[in-house]
């Protein structure tokens, strides 16, 4: 090789590169579920003062939202997600396991489990409360009309199938079986399913569809300040469940892309004081203790279970909502 | 009886005035209830038409047209796979007492399947075989990487940017075959280009590398081994082309072009590797070799073939115009060649000899249509149902190739022989191209070539003439 062919080689190597250079200073794309716009927004203009003063670069994060479920899926065909920040660990094990984009103990990676917020559902109804819904037994009276998304496609509405069904076994004389029963009557007052959980708040809130929308506590909360608490307000069941929206990096992105460093910096800052203080401020339940405290009257009491009263995301999943689970068979659209 | 006929009719009047105020209710409430079975139907068919709207947004689109050809791509248009391919079948007969009947033949002249698309919106690649004349050469193999419009960095086989003839497409050039400017600009080599289009291709620039081939040559010609470097000595190529008005609304000047571009190798040959080039006539015949040019298959080559040996320099300024349905083109080519021969009776020999070529090239549709360097849409198709016919151009041509007398002086010395290499050729050329439509042609050409020299004792090799057809398929 002489040395003309030498400096070519060098040349082109380096315009092939020069765009993937540009593309590790300025771009991160955060994939993440419905209801989360508000806070990312507002997170992102944090986030990118941050790393400007911390490392002179600029840097733009894009937003992609939409269902969890489907949002997972985008990812695995091909969606260039540098970090995904979905409603529940089963998602990103999807991503983990099916995609192969990042590895499967991906959750140990991150304090909490890689979740840096928590939320719980909550139902909101309409001024006055005029079907005078109370608990979830209400849910099942004849005449009420039901708005959940779609569990199939919704992190959110898995986490309301899960809550509804944990109330219903802890019911005298519970049991699968019953629970079965409560959430196949739930769903039948159900007239319409939205692919997400913005959706659906878009159906109750603005269609003025329905009795009564099952939604994420930060979502309820974020409608009676955009309403005005004269035209909804929450009502808070006598039990819950504790829902863990995690974050990850997906590392096969990241490598390709350049981006490793500032999409964890990305994550890792969400736990840091200000990231909280923004968290609590869009009615996330905060991670760090001392905002939690500063913020604790934001949030009601409410006794909760656990993923892990499923077995975990990876059983909860399979025998509820993988094809031919127990939402299969209780669920007939009409 | 008054008080309990009073009483009486005010509690009928009060379980009237109930019974209507439970009707109102009653019916608020249906009414209530079939609001929101509208809303709900409304919603569903919102939620229908958003699923509907991302559905299709996602969908690949599978597109079949006569310009395009086949073609698959994302919804997105980001990335793209498109089948195209030319045929071109060729009669060839030559009116003349001078090259053998032989040369009267049919033959496939480009049988080329091409696949080409974009990946990720950035990446173009071309992969286009040829298997016409008994043979499968590999065209173009190449990816282009477009960064900006004036940053694209090609790679792999491709066309050499220099000559203009030469880099229109085989479907766009208006004779059967290329005048003598093309034989002595590079045609196909492997290397590297970067390039693009500035101001909206008002200017196009383009720099590059590539292994080197001879004069009209393509790498896949190269020996020993065919694409592949022969002399470790790489060729730079460089072209600049301006359309100052291309994007102006000055109908007049939109169509005129011009530019320049070269070559430039330090190049060593030998008498194995001659790197050296034959130049062909319009009915592609052979009128120009150096001395030793031909071995017999397995013979070892004489100590006295010529080589290249030094500096071989192209220039090329070329241009174009057109207004309406009138088109012209022209170029002029110089190569600047150091060849070296062990001469039988003056010992080693050296020369740098200057060949030229240009000619100049007038199109004109009759039926209309405006004349374009890259492709033009007939007005009509043929068709015999509907009474229409086509586009009808037609095509006259000029050129020259003269090579440097120095190629033969010396008598047997030389570098060329006179007896057998003509020194000059200038031929003139018509034709006709009849666009059925946009995919098929059917054109015919008649060229006539005179020489200088290029027979025995002085003499002048006698006319060419060649009468060339061609039936083409393009999509």
């Amino acid at each position: 090789m002489n040395k003309y062919r030498t400096i070519v080689a060098a040349l082109a190597l380096f315009a092939l590169a020069a765009p993937l250079a540009h593309a590790k200073e300025v771009t991160l794309l955060n994939v993440s579920y419905d209801p989360t716009r508000e806070l990312y927004e507002q997170y992102n203009a944090s986030f990118s003062k941050y790393w400007k003063g911390k490392t002179g670069e600029d840097v733009t994060i894009k937003q992609s939202h939409g269902g969890s479920g489907k949002q997972a899926r985008t990812v695995i065909d091909g969606l260039p997600a540098d970090v995904v920040t979905l409603a529940l660990a089963g998602d990103i094990d999807a991503i983990a396991t099916n995609g192969k984009l990042l590895p499967v103990n991906w959750q140990s990676r991150l304090p909490h489990n890689s979740a840096p917020y928590t939320s719980t559902i909550v139902f909101l109804v309409r001024k006055g409360n005029p079907k005078n819904i109370k608990d979830w037994g209400d849910l099942v009276r004849p005449g009420i009309s039901v708005i959940t998304p779609n569990p199939k496609t919704s992190g959110g509405a898995r986490w309301n199938y899960l809550a509804a069904w944990a109330w219903a076994k802890q019911q005298p004389g519970g049991s699968d079986a019953t629970a079965k029963d409560y959430v196949r009557k739930l769903f039948k007052n159900v007239p319409v399913l939205d692919t997400g959980a913005r959706g659906s708040t878009t159906t109750f809130v603005q269609r003025g569809i329905g009795d009564v929308l099952l939604a994420w506590e930060n979502e309820a909360f974020l409608s009676i300040k955009e309403l005005g608490a004269d035209k909804v307000q929450i009502v808070v069941p006598s039990l819950s469940i504790l829902s863990e929206p995690p974050v990850a990096v997906v590392d096969k992105v990241v490598l390709r892309r350049g981006t490793r460093a500032v999409a964890t910096e990305y994550l890792n800052h969400l736990y840091s004081p200000e990231a909280q203080e923004i968290i609590a401020q869009n009615f996330y339940r905060p991670i760090d203790e001392t905002v939690a405290a500063k913020h604790a009257g934001q949030f009601p009491k409410i006794k909760l279970v656990t993923i892990a009263d499923f077995g975990g995301w990876a059983k909860a999943q399979k025998e509820h909502f993988a094809d031919g689970g127990v939402f299969d068979q209780i669920y007939a659209p009409e | 009886m008054r008080i309990a006929t009073a009483v009486s009719a005010t509690l009928l009047l009060a379980s009237a005035g109930a019974a209507a105020a439970d009707d109102l209710s009653d019916l608020r409430e249906r009414l209530e209830a079939q609001e929101q079975k509208i809303r709900v139907l409304e919603r569903k068919l919102e939620l229908q038409d958003e699923a509907t709207k991302a559905t299709v947004s996602s969908t690949p689109v599978v597109r079949a047209s006569p310009q395009q050809g086949f073609r698959i791509q994302s919804a997105d248009s980001q990335n793209v796979l498109r089948l195209r391919g030319v045929l071109q079948f060729d009669g060839r007969y030559f009116p003349d007492d001078i090259t053998p009947a032989t040369q009267d033949t049919w033959l496939l002249r480009r049988v080329r399947p091409i696949l080409e698309g974009t990946l990720n919106g950035i990446y173009d690649f071309r992969f286009t075989p040829d298997f016409a004349q008994g043979k499968t050469v590999v065209q173009d193999a190449y990816i282009a990487a477009r960064f900006k419009p004036w940053a694209t960095l090609t790679a792999g086989k491709f066309k050499v940017p220099v000559g203009l003839e030469r880099l229109q497409s085989a479907t766009d050039i208006r004779f059967i075959e290329r005048a003598f400017p093309t034989s002595l600009v590079p045609n196909r080599d492997l290397g590297v280009t970067f390039g693009g289009d500035i101001s909206g291709g008002v200017v196009n620039y383009a720099v590059g590398y590539f292994n080197g081939v001879s004069d009209g040559g393509s790498s896949d010609g190269n020996t020993p081994t065919p694409d592949a470097e022969n002399d470790t000595k790489g060729d730079w190529a460089a072209r600049v082309f301006f359309q100052p008005f291309l994007n102006s609304d000055n109908f007049a000047l939109r169509g005129l072009g011009f530019g320049v571009g070269g070559t430039y190798v330090d190049s060593t040959g030998s008498i194995t590797t001659t790197l050296l080039p034959s130049y062909r006539t319009p009915g592609q015949q052979s009128f120009f070799s150096y001395r030793g040019a031909t071995v017999a298959v397995g013979a070892t080559p004489g100590p006295d073939r010529v080589f290249a040996d030094g500096e071989r320099v192209r220039w090329s300024p070329q241009a174009y115009y057109s207004i309406g349905s009138f088109g012209v083109l022209g170029e002029y080519v110089n190569v600047s060649q150091d060849v070296t021969r062990e001469t039988p009776t003056a010992g080693v020999r050296s020369a740098t000899l200057d060949n030229t070529a240009w000619q100049v090239q007038l199109a004109w549709f009759a039926t209309g249509e405006d004349e374009s360097f890259r492709g033009f849409t007939p007005g009509s198709v043929f068709s015999l149902d509907a009474g229409t016919w086509g586009a009808l151009e037609f095509v006259a041509r000029y050129q020259e190739l003269d090579i440097d007398d120095d190629a033969f002086a010396g008598g047997s010395n030389s570098f060329a022989n006179p007896d057998t290499a003509a020194s000059k050729a200038s031929a003139w050329g018509v034709g006709i191209n009849w666009y059925f439509n946009q995919n098929y042609k059917w054109s015919i050409n008649y060229d006539v070539t005179s020489f200088e020299g290029g027979a025995a004792a002085g003499a002048d090799r006698p006319d060419e003439k060649a009468l060339f057809t061609r039936i083409g398929l393009q999509f």
